[in-house]
């Protein structure tokens, strides 16, 4: 009776903790310092929990400037308004803080000049930067 | 003057603003085992009075916009504010509706705020977040 128990409980002892350690496993004692090193390169962060499908997944836009042809579907078809028409260039400048990820801009892009990317940490204390404004 | 206190772990207080609480389940998704704050000491609490960041969700409605302040004049200063989601940043989806005074960025404007893009995001552009306001109000210690 005590041998299925006990086989578990060394199979949980090696075991790998199914908790993914992003950013880093434990607080570090200065958040500061930790991201400091980072930047050096002296400490490394955990990366995030892997994303399901590359193909399928929905992160920030990416636009590719010279095949758009500054036709306006996707400014129409965005739900969230996301999208502002530069009038004097005929591109668009698209506002990720305002984008739901939902790729129907995507979708409705007669030349293809819009596709999402796998970025998704894009948390910051900006609203427009280089970031969260994509044209 | 902050107490040290704070350097350890910070103490969350979620506001819900009408939000259409996808993004309330993201915030709960990053205390799940999968990717649990917990370890760090970041927690979720009762009250604003106990709380070193406010987790805010939603647009604002006409509705909730008193409570909305009432809510984070209680918060002791510093006010840290981690918007969580396209509708708290700038209406999202419910940008045309008729029955907001959002966002909240506009109602409180002398607090630190902190911005997470995506519909809901991913528990971890939550945690980022949390890093963020984290190293902000170690620099804020300092002073
Ligand atoms: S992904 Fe959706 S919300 Fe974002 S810009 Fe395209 S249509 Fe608008
Ligand atoms: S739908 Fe495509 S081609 Fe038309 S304006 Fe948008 S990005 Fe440019
Ligand atoms: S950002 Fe999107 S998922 Fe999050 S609360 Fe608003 S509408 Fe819901």
């Amino acid at each position: 009776m005590m041998f299925p128990m006990f086989k578990q409980l060394i199979v949980q002892m090696f075991r790998k903790p199914f908790t993914n350690p992003f950013p880093a496993k434990y607080a570090p004692k200065s958040m500061k310092k930790f991201m400091e090193d980072v930047e050096k390169g002296k400490a490394k962060i955990n990366p995030p929990v892997e994303i399901p499908d590359e193909e399928t997944f929905r992160g920030r836009i990416l636009y590719d400037r010279d095949k758009c042809i500054g036709c306006q579907l996707c400014i129409k078809v965005c739900p969230s308004k996301a999208i502002e028409f530069k009038k004097e260039e005929k591109k668009i400048r698209i506002y990720i803080g305002r984008c739901i990820f939902c790729s129907q801009c995507n979708d409705i892009c007669p030349t293809n000049a819009l596709s999402m990317g796998n970025e998704f940490l894009l948390a910051s204390d900006s609203k427009v930067n280089d970031e969260l404004v994509v044209e | 003057m902050i107490p040290k206190a704070f350097k350890r772990s910070l103490w969350v207080f979620h506001v819900n603003s009408g939000s259409c609480n996808g993004c309330d389940i993201e915030i709960v998704a990053a205390l799940t085992p999968r990717y649990d704050v917990e370890r760090f000491g970041i927690k979720l609490v009762g009250s604003p009075r106990h709380a070193d960041v406010i987790a805010f969700t939603g647009p604002v409605t006409k509705d909730m916009e008193e409570k909305v302040k009432r809510v984070i004049a209680q918060a002791p200063e510093p006010k840290v504010i981690v918007v969580v989601g396209a509708c708290g940043i700038g209406g999202g989806v419910f940008h045309e509706s008729y029955h907001l005074s959002g966002p909240i960025d506009k109602l409180i404007p002398d607090a630190k705020f902190f911005y997470v893009p995506g519909c809901p995001p991913r528990p971890e552009a939550i945690i980022q977040a949390f890093a963020k306001a984290w190293e902000y109000l170690e620099e804020v210690e300092k002073k």
